[in-house]
């Protein structure tokens, strides 16, 4: 429970610091996406299905708390966290390299599935000129924060690690 | 062997799982792209659990944007004032706070002038306190919702022009879709008097700081710089506003149409307070002027209605008395008749006051 509730706070701080003190730093209304990194973190440390789990709980706080369509960013977290937990297993937890070098990978994808979702809705987006307004700054954001962002999720993998250790001690 | 069957179905039933929850989530985006489900307790739940978090993060972001822009000015004058550097920090230093004060007091003083002169609406100050993360939509977090009055649909401005409208009013906190965002479309008119021309302008999905009035016939009298209006069609915005101004026209690709971009009145960019319009009336018309007098005849209108008023009025008094008189006339005469016990003629009073035989 107390990992639940500091796992959820966590979170509600991040998301905190995407929408209002991040945005101060954003690049002609382009700036940092927190849970699209802490998604990807999440899989690569925990596999697939924690992927999934993480993608569905962002996903769900952003889409509820944004003026967007409903599930479209619930829909694209829990593809990339699918998509990167399956490389869980060929990755070493404790180096830096992968988690870091996916997170340009995941805004790139991030970015495909939104645009597919706009022309699916009927919308035309200027694909190049997205590519050179949206996603360029978009994926050097991401590149920039996520190895804090990695670091923030493996502590608190940490911690959670601990916690059980404890119950489970305790109740031997 | 019953153990990797047992494992291969739990793997089976996960998997199955895993795809409902996708196709659920994949439908829901078409079914709310089209008002078909809404989810507004837990969106309103999710809101009011992030407001202290958006307030706090928002007031830190402030106070560091402010410091950052301080800091820089410090250096354009260390610069340009070398000799007087010591003394400009020293200054900058005593005056950091009162200048934050003074800078959010200018913003305040401009919302609270327009709101003077629009005396049409009733407007809430309110403070932004969210930008929305998605890079395609234009939506930002006020703080004030129902409590404070506000509602949704209701127009939000700033005193240089239309912002957006609220997309849903929380207890706390609402949500403003910008005109900006590619799904708001505004009902407009050309300002000028000779054109008029109507359109709607909504925001442009890959030019999001300029967005564009659409609908516009090819053969319209429309300009470049010509001022844009809220025409007050659909409703949701007053008419009247200030939208922006028409920067460039180009023609439609069906060929029948053509669209204007254009410079929107509000830098959204430096956005950070805004007033709702929570309610609003028509102006009162102007008091009509009076005509133009012949040089020589010159009257005072208000002493003449004055004079007016006192010759109406001795008329009146003047009537008063002469039906008294011949009331007194006619009460006589009955009187003496009765006198005489010979009641000849009759006599009564005419419908006029006069007396009719």
């Amino acid at each position: 429970m107390k990992v639940f509730f500091s796992g959820l706070l966590l979170l509600l701080v991040m998301y905190g610091l995407q929408t209002s003190l991040l945005t101060f730093l954003d690049y002609n209304g382009v700036s940092v996406n927190l849970m699209l990194l802490v998604t990807v973190s999440v899989a690569f440390l925990h596999g697939w299905k924690a992927g999934v789990a993480a993608g569905l709980l962002t996903g769900l706080l952003q889409d509820f708390s944004s003026g967007s369509f409903f599930g479209c960013a619930t829909f694209s977290y829990m593809t990339i966290g699918l998509f990167f937990g399956r490389f869980s297993k060929h990755v070493f937890k404790e180096q830096m390299f992968f988690p870091v070098l996916s997170a340009p990978m995941a805004a790139a994808i991030h970015f495909c599935i939104m645009s597919a979702f706009l022309f699916m809705l009927g919308m035309k987006p200027d694909l190049i000129q997205s590519v050179r307004t949206i996603l360029i700054p978009f994926v050097l954001y991401q590149l920039v924060f996520s190895w804090f962002v990695h670091k923030v999720v493996k502590s608190f993998g940490n911690f959670a690690a601990e916690q059980m250790q404890i119950k489970t001690g305790g109740l031997k | 062997m019953s153990n990797y069957i047992r494992k291969k179905n739990h793997s089976g039933k996960k998997l199955a799982a895993l795809i409902v929850v996708f196709i659920i989530v994949f439908c829901s985006v078409f079914l709310s792209s089209r008002s078909k489900i809404e989810f507004s307790v837990p969106d309103k739940t999710v809101m009011a659990i992030m407001s202290p978090f958006q307030n706090t993060f928002s007031w830190v972001g402030s106070q560091l944007a402010f410091l950052e822009k301080t800091v820089s000015e410090m250096r354009h004058l260390h610069q340009q004032n070398k000799q007087l550097r010591e003394e400009v920090e020293l200054l900058r230093a005593q005056n950091l706070t009162a200048s934050e004060f003074a800078a959010e007091n200018q913003r305040l003083r401009a919302l609270l002038g327009y709101k003077q002169v629009a005396t049409q609406f009733d407007l809430v100050a309110a403070k932004i306190i969210g930008r929305e993360a998605a890079t395609w939509s234009s939506v930002v977090v006020i703080n004030r919702g129902t409590a404070d009055g506000v509602a949704d649909n209701m127009a939000v401005v700033t005193e240089l022009g239309l912002v957006g409208h609220v997309m849903e009013a929380g207890l706390n906190t609402s949500k403003v879709q910008l005109i900006l965002d590619p799904r708001s479309s505004v009902g407009t008119l050309i300002q000028r008097p000779e054109s008029r021309v109507a359109g709607i302008v909504e925001g442009d999905l890959n030019d999001p700081n300029h967005p564009r009035m659409i609908n516009i016939p090819k053969n319209a009298d429309v300009q470049i710089g010509d001022m844009v209006v809220t025409s007050g069609f659909g409703g949701v915005y007053p008419k009247g506003l200030v939208v922006g101004k028409i920067s460039d026209i180009h023609n439609d690709e069906g060929g029948l149409l053509k669209y204007g971009v254009m410079d929107a009145s509000v830098n959204f960019e430096k956005l950070e307070d805004v007033a709702v319009i929570v309610a609003s009336r028509e102006t009162p018309p102007e008091p009509l002027p009076p005509p133009a007098q012949t040089p020589g005849t010159e009257t005072d209108p208000a002493k003449t209605a004055e004079q007016l008023k006192q010759s109406q009025q001795a008329v009146q008094d003047a009537g008063n008395n002469v039906h008294q008189a011949q009331q007194q006339q006619l009460q006589q005469s009955q009187q003496q008749q009765q006198t005489q016990g010979q009641p000849q003629q009759t006599t009564q009073p005419a419908p006029g006051g006069g007396v009719r035989r």
